[in-house]
């Protein structure tokens, strides 16, 4: 597998530190490398939050994703968006939240866009908003194909509590459903 | 060795180290970016039986820390660069009265509150002189996330063979990225531990300053049968504030030769590609790793550029520099400050010529920037 960079992006607060975290570690549980760096503003809530997921069957030194490179974007905030969308490669993936993120027509242009209301899924149909990192894991792995299905439920499962298993499991595959309907 | 797989951040595998070295105190008060050390020791040392309080400031969490130590313990503080900005006159003070500890401080954007959470190398001229006077510090630096647990427990044992408060620097980056890290079991690191040396004869011979000039003061627990004076002042064999003239000389002497006899003991570093290199990258911490990938990249295009990375920055390892910017003509050294090391560099290898690219804007140096200044050079 050739490296596989993946950005988040979000406001403070929207949680979307977590997707990382899961995707680093599902990756290391198939014997490869993965690194998750987030970097955020001072401000408590409404900064402009990214996180950079690398993944790669070889170690991974520098930890960040080099602008330009990155395969697939997911933005839930228009101050993410435009603040870091140009690391996007040229006809590289980017999803957005359709009820809070407006791209252009010229971003239209340049990548492939793709709409899906992550938020809404996650508190009118899983029924918990907190779920939508999940909901966010399963799109980004569906169109990426990064991870082998079972490995990456596995490990998201592992890092939620017990109590709320099927919630998480709900929205993996309302995230996925989603996600196979936008053409992954 | 190193054969326990871990998931993890920098910060976290800091706290969990100091755990496995033995710490069983931690005195501090959180900020960013280092606020997960103490968080997660808070939940280490009382399922040892250790204990983490949060002071009132940074100031009270050093002090904290510090008395916990002089009563025999193991104990840490963690901070960013406006903590050891507070901390400074207790820091002074360990190294004064000789009290072992392990302080780390994951760095920020400075000076002052500067850029809290952003990434920032600012803080290594600091570490080597956070406080008034002659004293000579042990600074540590992690280069990877492996190196935030094996430094860690390094710090522990160089404070307790040296009598002295030893820096852990991480930087932002290291800190809060989340991967993978290969360390020693826990067993292996518990077969390690070196504790201070304490002093068992009649107690009308015990001299705890009293040692000779390359060694570190005998510092008993307080309150066990030994007594001793504890003063910030110059002082004497036992402890007592003096101004003889001899003793307070040979007193600053030996804080510093007690660290440059034995820096043997002390100096680490890694060497990344060195054999060949025509040109040589200095770096450390995080940006080490963006060097190491710009490498990758120059190697491909025919460049023969290697990597020196000191991983004990204060004393530098002064004949390991030497030996390749004796031969090497092209040296740079890249930092997320304005040449803080490239200063101990040049005095190191005695040469003025030794190029360096820096960044102070709190964001990372990617490798292409690395990539595109040597070929510059």
């Amino acid at each position: 597998m050739a490296r596989t960079l993946m950005r988040f992006t979000g406001v403070g607060g929207q949680g979307v530190l977590l997707a990382g975290e899961i995707f680093a570690a599902a990756k290391i549980k198939t014997g490869g490398y993965g690194l998750k760096t987030a970097t955020y503003t001072s401000q408590v809530r409404g900064g402009a939050t990214v996180v950079d997921i690398t993944l790669d069957d070889e170690e991974i030194y520098y930890p960040y994703a080099n602008d330009g490179e990155i395969d697939f974007m997911l933005s839930v905030a228009q101050v993410s968006y435009n603040l870091f969308k140009n690391g996007v490669s040229e006809g590289g993936i980017i999803v957005v939240e359709p009820n809070l993120v407006k791209p252009t027509d010229e971003d239209r242009k340049r990548w492939k866009i793709i709409e899906i209301p992550i938020i809404t899924i996650a508190k009118e149909e899983v029924g918990n908003v907190i779920t939508q990192s999940v909901v966010a894991l399963a799109i980004a792995n569906t169109f990426m194909k990064a991870i082998d299905r079972q490995v990456l439920i596995d490990t998201m499962l592992s890092k939620v509590p017990e109590k709320v298993h099927a919630l998480n499991k709900k929205a993996f595959d309302l995230g996925e459903k989603y996600a196979k309907e936008a053409g992954a | 060795m190193n054969n326990r797989e871990i998931i993890s951040t920098g910060n976290d595998l800091s706290a969990i180290a100091a755990v496995d070295a033995g710490c069983m105190f931690f005195g501090g008060y959180p900020i960013t970016p280092s606020s997960e050390v103490m968080h997660t020791i808070s939940d280490l040392l009382p399922e040892v039986g250790g204990a983490c309080i949060q002071m009132e400031d940074e100031i009270g969490g050093v002090a904290a820390a510090i008395g916990a130590s002089m009563s025999g313990v193991r104990s840490m503080t963690a901070t960013s660069g406006p903590g050891i900005s507070l901390k400074a006159e207790n820091l002074g003070l360990a190294q004064m009265a000789e009290v072992p500890l392990v302080v780390v401080n994951v760095m920020r954007g400075g000076p002052s509150t500067g850029l809290p959470t952003r990434v920032s190398q600012g803080d290594v001229a600091q570490a080597k002189n956070p406080s008034h006077g002659d004293y000579k510090s042990i600074t540590l630096c992690a280069g990877n996330l492996a190196e935030c647990y094996t430094e860690t427990v390094r710090a522990f044992n160089l404070a307790d063979r040296f009598m002295q408060p030893v820096f852990v620097l991480l930087d932002e980056t290291i800190g809060h990225m989340h991967g993978k890290a290969m360390i020693p079991t826990e067993e292996e690191v518990k077969a390690g531990i070196k504790l201070r040396k304490t002093f068992d004869g009649p107690a009308e011979e015990y001299h705890p300053y009293g040692v000779e000039q390359d060694e570190a003061a005998v510092l008993n627990p307080m309150f066990q049968g030994y007594r001793y004076h504890f003063t910030g002042l110059h002082h004497d064999r036992n402890g007592f504030p003096t101004e003889e003239i001899e003793t307070c000389r040979k007193l600053i002497e030996r804080l510093f030769h007690k660290v440059e006899a034995h820096q043997d003991e002390i100096d680490s570093y890694e060497e990344y590609m060195m054999d060949d290199a025509e040109i040589m990258i200095i770096a450390y911490g995080s940006v080490s790793l963006a060097a190491k990938e710009a490498i990758r990249h120059l190697r491909k295009d025919g460049i023969k550029a290697g990597l020196f990375r000191p991983i004990t920055l204060w004393p530098s390892p002064v004949s390991a520099i030497r030996k390749y910017t004796d031969k090497i003509s092209k040296v740079l050294c890249v930092e997320l400050n304005i040449g803080q090391y490239r200063d101990e560099i040049q005095r190191a290898s005695g040469r003025l010529d030794i190029e360096g690219l820096f960044k102070v804007n709190g964001r990372p140096l990617s490798p292409y920037e690395i990539v595109n200044k040597v070929k510059e050079l």
